[in-house]
């Protein structure tokens, strides 16, 4: 064996190769067959050189990885439906308080009129019998009133004061 | 760090975290597990993470604890000794890796992981993937000292057991 790779190895055992010189070694193993002497020291060499090409198998971590590297644009998407979700709730609290409102403002004012004759000649003795309801009672009022009208005379009299008499009477 | 600068910092260096998770892991599938742990952890964080110079360094320290991490749970759960646990680490070859292997690479295989803990980061970091002592020390946090004696610790140990199976086929 070259006594120079002899010297590296005996280096080597003493930690005192720098690393070209430890790559050195490993390529001249790899690629020297030697003799029973040196077996030790080349299956070590040969050993690490077969180590450092030991790959992982990508396909697994690769996919976990890529699902990890989506940029997360859910984000903005969630933050913008809570957003619109928050007005429509607004939305809708606004317009059910106005129809409730509404409900609320027709029940206390009553219908106004509502029709409930359709023969023309009901309504018009039904109308015909209603005013007459309303004259007599305006006849009644009157007659009540003329009642009053005593009253005043009375009253009349007493301010106008015993004086005064009574032109009717003086003519009596 | 955007996407591009996740892929030519980070991911070149996905197969040397998953050597060294495997290293101290032994099973193939809970090294890939740690691995894309440590990349998920990367990409959630790399907003934080703008004052890391030297992203690989600091990856294999991620590995290194997550990995240490999943070992000590093990051991919790385990109702099997140390020593059973030991040789089931020993044996964590995928059958491809055996027939790959030629014999002695399989004893050296197997002489790395009966090496203490410190020791086998040590030899791998620097004999596998040949990294600087100034690295080593960066992902371990140890102190220059402390990675060169585990170091030749471990070199040493390992050629007097690869001498004596040799020699008496121990």
């Amino acid at each position: 064996m070259d006594s120079r790779i002899e010297q590296l190895v005996e280096k080597y055992w003493k930690c005192e190769t720098s690393l070209e010189e430890e790559n050195e070694l490993k390529a001249y193993f790899a690629t020297h067959e030697v003799s029973d002497e040196w077996k030790d020291a080349a299956s070590l060499f040969k050993y690490f050189d077969h180590q450092k090409k030991l790959a992982m198998n990508e396909d697994g971590v690769a996919r976990k990885l890529n699902v990890e590297m989506q940029p997360k644009d859910d984000g903005k998407v969630k933050k913008l439906v809570f957003t619109t979700a928050k007005i429509a709730a607004g939305v809708l609290v606004l317009v059910a308080a106005t129809f409730l409102v509404r409900q609320e403002v027709r029940k206390s004012y009553p219908t106004d009129v509502v029709d409930t004759y359709s023969d023309p000649e009901l309504a018009f003795k039904e109308t015909k019998k209603a005013l007459m309801m309303i004259s007599k009672g305006f006849g009644k009022a009157k007659q009540e009133a003329g009642k009053i009208r005593i009253f005043n005379e009375a009253e009349e009299a007493i301010q106008n004061g015993p004086g005064q008499k009574d032109p009717e009477e003086e003519r009596i | 760090m955007d996407i591009q600068a996740f892929e030519t910092k980070v991911l070149p260096s996905k197969n040397k975290l998953f050597r060294f998770a495997l290293r101290l892991l032994g099973n193939v599938d809970e090294a890939q597990d740690v691995v894309q742990e440590v990349l998920i952890k990367v990409w959630n964080g790399r907003e934080s993470m703008h004052q890391i110079k030297n992203w690989e360094a600091w990856c294999m320290r991620l590995t290194r604890n997550l990995s240490l991490d999943r070992l000590r749970a093990q051991q919790r759960k385990a109702t099997d000794s140390l020593v059973v646990g030991m040789e089931v680490r020993q044996d964590g070859l995928s059958p491809l890796e055996k027939t790959e292997l030629t014999e002695s690479m399989q004893q050296v295989s197997k002489l790395m992981a009966s090496l203490p803990e410190k020791q086998r980061q040590v030899m791998h970091l620097r004999d596998v993937e040949g990294y600087s002592y100034n690295e080593i020390c960066e992902i371990l946090e140890l102190d220059m000292s402390q990675v060169k004696i585990s170091l030749f610790r471990a070199r040493n140990s390992v050629r007097e057991k690869l001498v004596k199976i040799n020699a008496y086929g121990l």
